[in-house]
C-alpha cells in the first residue's frame, strides 16, 4: 500500500537571471513500512524533492498525493496540519531551536499541534511521551541540556525524537548523517533500522552509497529524474 | 501553546528586547509624568483661579466700581441659581512693611460673606494650633520663662478669628495708640522673611503677624485721575496670613475690611455738595468694584451666569446712573492664563507623543532585527507545522509583551517619581542647590503631585498599542518567509 504518491513532479527556480529546471517530471511512490534512500549528486534536487514531499515547498507542475488528496490542493491550514502530524523531518543540520532545551524542543512539535485550550490536559502525556522519545535516542540523562551543550550526534538524536514525537506517517530525513563522524553515522543509521524494523515509514535523502545501502529500496536522481538503483 | 513559550525564551534570552522594553519604559514614565505635572498644573490653576474668583463675577471694568451693590446683591441671593453672593474692593496700593514698600494688590472684603463665596476662612494660613505647633517644633521643652509666656499668650489668642472680625487685639491697638486701629491679612510670601522649612511648614518667628504695617491707596476719580486730596499713609496691625496656594496671589494680595477700604478710597457714602461747597443733604452711594457669586450646588456655570446677567439688568434698569456690568464666569476671567497653560499642556504632551513614536520605532526595529536573527527558526517552526499565522503572532505577542512589561514598569517609575517629586525636589536643592519649580514662576509653591489612574491607564495602553504596531512589520516579515529560504539562511 502507497503512503505518499509524486506524480510528475517538476520544480524550477530562476536564480541569477536562468532558470532552473530541477526536477523534471519525477514519480515516487513511497509504500508503507518502507525504508526508501534517495540517491543523487550534490545540486541533483534530492532536497528539494524531500521538501515537496513534506509540503514545505510547491512544485512547478505536477502532485504530491496523501492518503489521496494532492497536497498542494489542500488550504494552508490542512497543509501546515500535514507537517505537523503526518510527516516528521530530520535535517542535516539538525535544526534545533537554540532557545530550548533538548526535552521542549521534542515537546513543540506537539504543542503546534494542540490549541493553547487543549494543552494543558495534554501535557502531561506530552511530556511524558517526549521523554520516553529521548531515552529510545539515548538521551534520557539529557532532557534539560540545551543544544549549544549537546554534541553533533545527540543533536540529530533530539531531532529525529522531534520528528517522532506525533507519531508520523513518513520519517523524512535530508542527509541525517551529512555532518557526522563516521562512528556517529554508524549509530544514527542503527537508530533508523530498529525504527523501520518497528513499522516506520522512512524517506532518506543521502549521497553516501553506504547510508543509502541500509535502506529497502534506493533511486537516484540524474538530471531531474529518478532511476531505480536497487530493491 | 509554543507561541507562549517562544515569547518567554526569547525575552529571557535576549539582550535586545530589554532594551526594547527600557525604551517603552521610559517614554511611558516621561509622558505620564509630564501629562500628571502639568494636567495637575492645569487642575491646581483652575481651582485656584475659581476659589479666588467665585463662580461668576460682576465687574463694572473699573477702578472707580459701581453703586446698588446691596441691591444687586439682594436681586441675586432671590435667585435659586446662586448660594451666596459678596461685594468686593479690587484696588492696588503700596504696603510699608519694615522699611521695604512693596505695591500690592488690596482686597476690601466683608469676611463672612467673602468665606461663604470663595472660602476665605479655610485660606487663613496661622490657627492657634498651627501656630503652637509651630512654636513647639521650633522650641525644645524645657522652656524659659519668656518662651513659656510667649507660648501661653499665643495659645490665648484666635487668630481666625482676628482674620474673620479684622479687629485687632487690646494690646495691639494700645501700642499704637490709636483705638480705630484697623487689621489687615496679608499673602503669606509677602513678608520676605517668612521661609520654608523642608515639610513646608512656616517659621513662627518670622511671621510677620506681630507686625505693624502702613498702606497708601489712591482714590480715583470716574475719569481716572487721582482725587486732588491729601494721600496719607494709614496704620494697620497685621493679625494673620492668608495662604491661597496661588504663588502669585500669596505674592501680592492683602485683605482689609470692605468699610476701611471704601473710605480710604473714597468709595464709601458721603454727602454731596453744591456748586458752592456747601452740603445739599443728599448722600451718594457707596460703591464696589465687584460683586462675586457662588453656585447654587448643581448649578453649571452657564445657568448662573445667565440668571445672574438677568438681575444685573433688572437693577441697572431701575437706576440710570448705573455704570455698565460685566457678567463673567470665572473661566472667562481666566481665559487667557488658563489656555496658556492649556495650550502649553498639550504642546508638551504632543511633543513626548514624538518622543514617544522614536521608542515604536525602537521597538520595531529590535523586532526586526530579531526576525532577522531567528530566521532559522521561522524555518524550522514552519517545517514542524506553525502556520504563518502562528508564526505573526509569535512576533507580535513578542511586541505585546515588551509592551506590557514597559509600560508597567514605566507607569510604575512614574508613580513613584510622581508622588515623590517635592521630596526630590528638595532633595536636588539640598545636595546640588537646584531647583527644578521656582513658584515664582509657576504660580504655586509645591510641584503637583497626582498621577491620574485614568491618565496612566490610557497612557499605558497607548504604550502596548505602540509596540504591537511596531511589531506588525516585523511580524508580517516573519510570517511571509519562505521555510525553505528560512532553513537555509546562515
Amino acid at each position: 500500500m502507497s503512503k505518499l504518491i509524486a506524480s510528475n513532479l517538476h520544480r524550477r527556480f530562476r536564480e541569477g537571471g536562468q532558470d532552473l529546471h530541477v526536477l523534471r517530471g519525477v514519480d515516487l511512490d513511497v509504500r508503507d513500512r518502507e525504508w526508501l534512500a534517495i540517491l543523487g549528486r550534490s545540486g541533483s534536487g534530492k532536497s528539494t524533492l524531500l521538501h515537496l514531499l513534506g509540503g514545505l515547498d510547491r512544485p512547478t507542475e505536477g502532485s504530491v498525493a496523501f492518503n489521496g488528496d494532492d497536497l498542494f490542493k489542500l488550504p494552508g491550514g490542512k497543509l501546515d496540519r500535514y507537517r505537523n502530524a503526518h510527516v516528521g523531518f530530520v535535517f542535516q543540520f539538525y535544526h534545533l531551536l537554540p532557545e530550548l532545551n533538548a526535552l521542549e524542543n521534542v515537546l513543540v512539535s506537539s504543542m503546534i499541534g494542540s490549541s493553547a485550550f487543549a494543552w494543558p490536559g495534554r501535557k502531561r502525556a506530552a511530556r511524558q511521551r517526549a521523554a520516553e522519545l529521548l531515552g529510545r535516542v539515548g538521551l534520557a540523562e539529557r532532557l534539560r541540556h540545551r543544544p549549544n551543550k549537546l554534541s553533533g550526534g545527540e543533536r540529530q538524536r533530539v531531532a529525529i525524537a522531534r520528528a517522532l514525537m506525533n507519531a508520523p506517517d513518513v520519517l523524512l530525513a535530508d542527509e541525517p548523517t551529512g555532518n557526522l563522524d563516521a562512528d556517529t553515522s554508524a549509530s544514527i543509521i542503527e537508530l533508523f533500522r530498529s525504527l523501520h524494523a518497528a513499522g516506520q515509514t522512512i524517506v532518506m535523502v543521502t549521497h553516501d552509497d553506504a547510508v543509502a545501502s541500509a535502506a529497502d529500496r534506493q533511486v537516484t536522481l540524474v538530471e531531474g529524474r529518478l532511476s531505480t538503483s536497487a530493491g | 501553546m509554543y507561541k507562549l513559550v517562544l515569547i518567554s525564551k526569547y525575552l529571557r534570552r535576549k539582550l535586545a528586547p530589554m532594551f526594547a522594553a527600557l525604551a517603552v519604559t521610559l517614554c511611558t514614565m516621561m509622558v505620564i509624568i509630564v501629562i500628571s505635572v502639568m494636567g495637575g498644573f492645569l487642575d491646581l490653576l483652575r481651582a485656584s483661579a475659581q476659589r479666588l474668583s467665585g463662580d461668576v463675577i460682576v465687574s463694572a471694568g473699573s477702578f472707580t466700581g459701581f453703586p446698588y451693590y446691596q441691591e444687586l446683591i439682594d436681586a441675586i441671593d432671590a435667585l435659586p441659581e446662586a448660594e451666596a453672593a459678596t461685594p468686593i474692593i479690587r484696588s492696588y496700593g503700596l504696603l510699608k512693611l519694615g522699611d521695604r514698600n512693596n505695591p500690592v494688590e488690596v482686597e476690601g472684603i466683608l469676611p463672612e460673606g467673602y468665606d461663604r463665596v470663595v472660602g476665605y476662612k479655610q485660606s487663613l494660613y496661622w490657627t492657634t494650633q498651627k501656630m503652637l505647633d509651630a512654636f513647639d517644633h521650633r522650641y525644645e521643652p524645657p522652656l524659659d520663662e519668656y518662651e513659656q509666656s510667649y507660648r501661653d499668650k499665643l495659645a490665648e489668642q484666635d487668630l481666625v478669628e482676628f482674620g474673620m472680625t479684622f479687629d485687632p487685639p487690646a494690646a495691639r491697638k494700645q501700642r499704637a495708640g490709636r483705638d480705630d486701629l484697623d487689621a489687615i491679612v496679608l499673602g503669606i510670601e509677602i513678608s520676605p522673611r517668612n521661609q520654608r522649612d523642608e515639610q513646608g511648614r512656616y517659621d513662627i518667628n518670622r511671621s510677620s503677624i506681630s507686625d505693624d504695617v502702613t498702606l497708601t491707596v489712591l482714590p480715583l476719580t470716574s475719569e481716572g485721575g487721582v482725587l486732588d486730596l491729601e494721600i496719607k499713609p494709614r496704620p494697620f496691625a497685621v493679625v494673620n496670613e492668608f495662604k491661597s496656594g496661588l504663588y502669585d496671589v500669596d505674592a501680592n494680595r492683602v485683605y482689609v475690611r470692605l468699610d476701611t477700604l471704601q473710605k480710604m478710597l473714597l468709595m464709601d457714602a458721603w454727602e454731596k455738595l453744591d456748586d458752592e461747597g456747601f452740603p445739599t443733604g443728599e448722600k451718594t452711594q457707596p460703591r464696589v468694584t465687584e460683586v462675586l457669586v457662588k453656585a447654587a450646588p448643581g448649578v453649571p456655570l452657564e445657568a448662573l451666569r445667565r440668571a445672574v446677567d438677568g438681575a444685573v439688568r433688572k437693577v441697572q434698569r431701575r437706576h440710570a446712573d448705573m455704570p455698565v456690568l460685566f457678567t463673567m464666569t470665572w473661566e472667562e476671567r481666566h481665559r487667557t492664563l488658563l489656555s496658556a497653560v492649556q495650550n502649553e499642556k498639550g504642546m508638551v504632551t504632543f511633543l513626548f507623543v514624538i518622543i514617544s513614536v522614536v521608542a515604536v520605532v525602537m521597538v520595531g526595529t529590535t523586532l526586526y532585527m530579531i526576525v532577522l536573527e531567528k530566521t532559522r527558526d521561522i524555518g524550522i517552526l514552519r517545517a514542524i507545522g506553525a502556520s504563518r499565522l502562528g508564526i505573526a503572532n509569535v512576533f507580535l505577542g513578542y511586541g505585546l509583551a515588551i509592551g506590557i512589561i514597559g509600560a508597567l514598569i514605566g507607569a510604575g517609575l512614574a508613580y513613584l517619581i510622581v508622588n515623590n517629586l517635592n521630596g526630590i525636589q528638595e532633595w536636588l536643592a539640598a545636595w546640588f542647590g537646584w531647583r527644578m519649580w521656582n513658584p515664582q514662576t509657576y504660580y504655586f509653591d509645591r510641584i503637583p503631585d497626582e498621577v491620574k489612574t485614568t491618565d496612566a491607564v490610557a497612557i499605558g495602553i497607548g504604550a502596548v498599542i505602540s509596540c504591537v504596531v511596531g511589531a506588525l512589520i516585523s511580524a508580517f516579515i516573519a510570517a511571509r518567509q519562505d521555510p525553505i529560504e528560512a532553513l537555509r539562511h546562515e
